[in-house]
């Protein structure tokens, strides 16, 4: 029987592309929609992050802390918010004074260097370390990478950076009969702690909150506590989208309802909330083995949304490959630009799984079909690779 | 359930699409057990019946009965293909005595119609079916003689073709068949809202029934010899040569493309009235050399040119549905449709643009060439998805039958 609840929510928003055509190679057009991103960011804001943060300001306010929950914003998200949206960015900020926010580490551009390139994935956390400081004025202890994306050979690395521990997905295929509801440890790194997401119940909220057709609708907070009362073991790790609150699913679901009464209906049922700094500092009930790359994304638990298709690989393989040309020509805003490109939902938007029905994988995506994400990108890359060569000290010489 | 069919384009006369998608209605709706009595007025190509016996094992073909009405337009003595066009029809110059819309067009049309009353009064039948303005006048005099429900399908209006100028006879031919109907069957949903806002055809009357394919065709004489070497790509446009299918489009789209490849050829398969203006703008652009037309293709010839294609452009202005597109994605070529395409509503794995957006189109030329796996990529699923059922013939057969139930019971209601 679940005693404790940790709740924990991601805030990411990509840089999206310009329709960078064929034509706009080498006319030094820009790569980002500024437009877009802005607007975007800005409706966000407006219907999820201001209110979302405020509401729970307020939760953490009246429960005297009792109310808690860890936040992860990428690197790239906190940019668009000073720059497109500053009230939202102190609204976080504010949230952030309650000190009922835990904010957890990940890669600065939420990107699949971990899977590719171990030094730019170190580079990259780093910089989100630091970025974290000095926003929120706190150091993360916990890890997570993009999308929950972890497998065995990761564990080292995430260890040797620092973290005591990691959020992983609670795969079936990994926890087979055993609940997600324990604390674990990593068996390729026995000091770092695992806190594996319970997707049953974090779905619950996330995917099916407003869904009539779903046996367990209307979800309310009574029911919803009840539900994780008795599911086996000790903490309930609830994991989602922050954007599950008001955008996911608009207000007129109920969400920010259900929301508010949440608190309120655990502390009936005894019911404690509890941060990963706290939980991955108790022992492990035992280690968890991924032999490979698992994450919270699709049936499937792997990483096939964003390397799935030939598509996907070859524009993920051409990003890596160009790296070192980028790094070489020493122009800083050159490797920022390769940096955003690294972020991992450009090659989302590329992924051709259920295409045909239509699904989640398009209502994301700022392209009218996965072929014109990839034609965008790859034409941004190319660009950004010729920009880099004309940079490079030698040919500046040899000029 | 027994159809007396009105059709006009069957092959060997075959104008565009409209020949083949009787075939492929027919042959759907013998395969799913509909009784088809199909009258053309122009000798029907024998080599088609044997394949259709070929296909069916349990012998459905025993029940289509092809009417052959004696024409003045001469026998079957080599392919008119991909004919001439409609607006040159309209100024009524002269021309091959074979053509499907001869100078006298009209008049041809009227003894259609007068031989369909002999015909609905001998042949038994529970519903009629025809097929555009061009049978409707032969589906209003069978219906006349018979009393039995009519169903209109509609594959392309005037509007499609001509734009706002078109005929207004035709026009009027149009507005009576679909008025009078029992039933309208549109091959996309785009056609159905054009039918309702334009004719004033109540939207709970049109059924809309996309096209299949089917996958049974005679596969060409393989390996297909292309005229260019394997490691030039090729970019075709495949359709009549007039303002409607965006021709013009595919000049500009292959003016930009040759500055980032300058190894791509570019192939216009069709005939029509824009050719010369084709040409003289080939010509402007630098390109002559690396254009080539071919004229109207035939039969074997098509696929032969949709194999040798890397990619096929379609920048049609007007698509009410696109049957080209179905074709390029079953010889494995990835096609680039126009996003207001029939076609559009039901293809995935395609490119999707504004025809008029002649950058973007040729961006995405530059990207197939470029990137081979988008290219094997778009081919793999874009075959893929033409395997599943309803690109299938029987799929379309089983909505048309359904189509022409729904008709048999309005007639009855309506007396």
């Amino acid at each position: 029987m679940t005693r404790e609840i940790c709740l924990y929510a991601q805030v990411h928003q990509p840089y999206r592309l310009r329709r960078f055509r064929v034509f706009d190679i080498g006319t030094g057009a820009g790569h980002f929609d500024a437009q877009q991103n802005r607007d975007i960011l800005r409706r966000v804001a407006e219907k999820c992050y201001i209110p979302t943060n405020r509401l729970l300001a307020d939760l953490i306010r009246k429960s005297d802390g009792r109310f808690n929950l860890a936040l992860s914003l990428s690197g790239v998200v906190l940019e668009q918010l000073a720059d497109y949206a500053p009230e939202a960015l102190e609204s976080f900020q504010a949230l952030a004074d309650t000190g009922g926010v835990e904010f957890l580490g990940e890669t600065y551009y939420h990107s699949l260097a971990g899977l590719a390139d171990l030094g730019e994935f170190k580079t990259q956390v780093l910089r989100h370390r630091q970025l974290i400081e000095h926003r929120f004025g706190c150091r993360p202890e916990v890890f997570r990478n993009t999308e929950l994306i972890y497998w065995d050979e990761l564990a080292p690395t995430i260890l040797e950076l620092g973290y005591r521990g990691a959020l992983v997905e609670g795969a079936d295929h990994v926890l087979g009969w055993r609940s997600p509801n324990f604390v674990y440890s990593a068996a390729s790194a026995p000091a770092l702690r695992l806190l594996a997401r319970n997707y049953q119940l974090s779905d619950d909220v996330g995917f099916r909150f407003s869904q009539r057709s779903w046996g367990g609708w209307p979800v309310t907070a009574e029911k919803y506590a009840d539900w994780i009362v008795s599911s086996p073991g000790d903490s309930a790790h609830l994991f989602l989208d922050y954007e599950t609150f008001g955008e996911h699913q608009w207000a007129e679901t109920g969400i920010f309802a259900f929301l508010e009464r949440l608190p309120s209906a655990c502390f009936d049922r005894g019911l404690k909330f509890v941060q990963p700094k706290t939980l991955v500092r108790r022992q492990p009930v035992a280690p968890l083995s991924f032999a490979r790359p698992t994450s919270w994304a699709d049936a499937e638990r792997d990483v096939s949304a964003w390397l799935g298709n030939r598509l996907q690989d070859a524009a993920h393989q051409r990003l890596y490959a160009v790296r070192e040309a980028v790094l070489r020509s020493g122009q800083p805003q050159l490797m920022e630009e390769w940096r955003r490109l690294s972020t991992s939902d450009h090659v989302y938007y590329m992924c051709t799984k259920y295409f045909a029905d239509g699904d989640v994988h398009q209502y994301f995506s700022p392209y009218d079909t996965p072929y014109d994400a990839f034609v965008a990108f790859m034409n941004v890359l190319q660009d950004l690779e010729w920009c880099a060569k004309a940079e490079a000290p030698e040919v500046r010489m040899a000029g | 359930m027994r159809v007396l069919m009105f059709g006009w384009e069957f092959p060997p006369y075959q104008a565009g699409g409209l020949a083949t998608a009787t075939v492929g209605l027919v042959t759907g709706l013998l395969r799913t057990g509909v009784e088809v009595t199909l009258v053309v007025p122009f000798p029907a190509d024998e080599s088609i019946l044997p394949g259709f016996r070929l296909v069916s094992a349990d012998g459905p073909a025993e029940s289509l009965r092809v009417h052959r009405i004696p024409s003045p337009l001469g026998p079957y003595d080599g392919a008119e293909r991909y004919t001439e066009v409609f607006e040159r029809i309209q100024s009524r110059r002269p021309i091959g005595s074979r053509a499907v819309y001869g100078a006298h067009l009209f008049e041809e049309v009227e003894r259609f119609a007068a031989l369909a009353g002999g015909i609905a009064a001998r042949e038994p039948h529970d519903l009629i079916d025809t097929h555009d303005w061009i049978s409707f006048a032969a589906g209003l005099e069978a219906q006349r003689v018979s009393k039995k429900p009519l169903v209109a399908h509609i594959h392309a209006t005037e509007y499609d073709r001509s734009g706002e100028g078109g005929n207004p006879e035709i026009h009027r031919r149009e507005r009576e068949g679909l008025s009078a109907a029992t039933r309208v069957i549109s091959n996309s949903h785009v056609l159905k809202r054009q039918v309702v806002e334009r004719f004033g055809v109540p939207a709970d009357k049109v059924d809309v029934v996309h096209w299949g394919i089917g996958d049974d065709r005679t596969p060409p004489p393989s390996p297909a010899p292309s005229p260019f070497p394997p490691d030039v790509p090729v970019v075709l446009f495949l359709g009549r040569v007039t303002r409607q299918k965006g021709p013009d489009y595919f000049l500009e789209v292959a003016g930009r493309v040759s500055q980032f490849n300058t190894a791509a050829h570019f192939l216009v398969a069709g005939s029509g009235d824009l050719l010369p203006r084709l040409m003289m703008r080939a010509a402007d652009l630098g390109i002559a050399h690396r254009v080539h037309f071919t004229g109207g293709l035939h039969g074997a010839d098509v696929d032969r040119a949709f194999r040798m294609a890397t990619v096929c452009v379609m920048p049609s202005v007007s698509e009410p549905f696109g049957l080209v597109a179905l074709e390029s994605l079953r010889a494995g070529t990835p096609c680039i449709l126009p996003k207001t395409a029939g076609v559009a509503e039901v293809i995935t794995n395609a490119f999707k643009v504004d025809f008029w957006d002649v950058d973007d189109i040729a961006n995405k030329v530059v990207a197939l060439l470029r990137y081979p796996v988008l290219r094997d990529h778009l081919s793999d699923l874009g075959l893929q998805e033409l395997a599943t059922e309803r690109f299938s013939l029987e799929e379309p057969a089983r909505r048309t039958r359904d189509a022409y139930q729904r008709a048999i019971e309005w007639g009855g209601i309506r007396g």
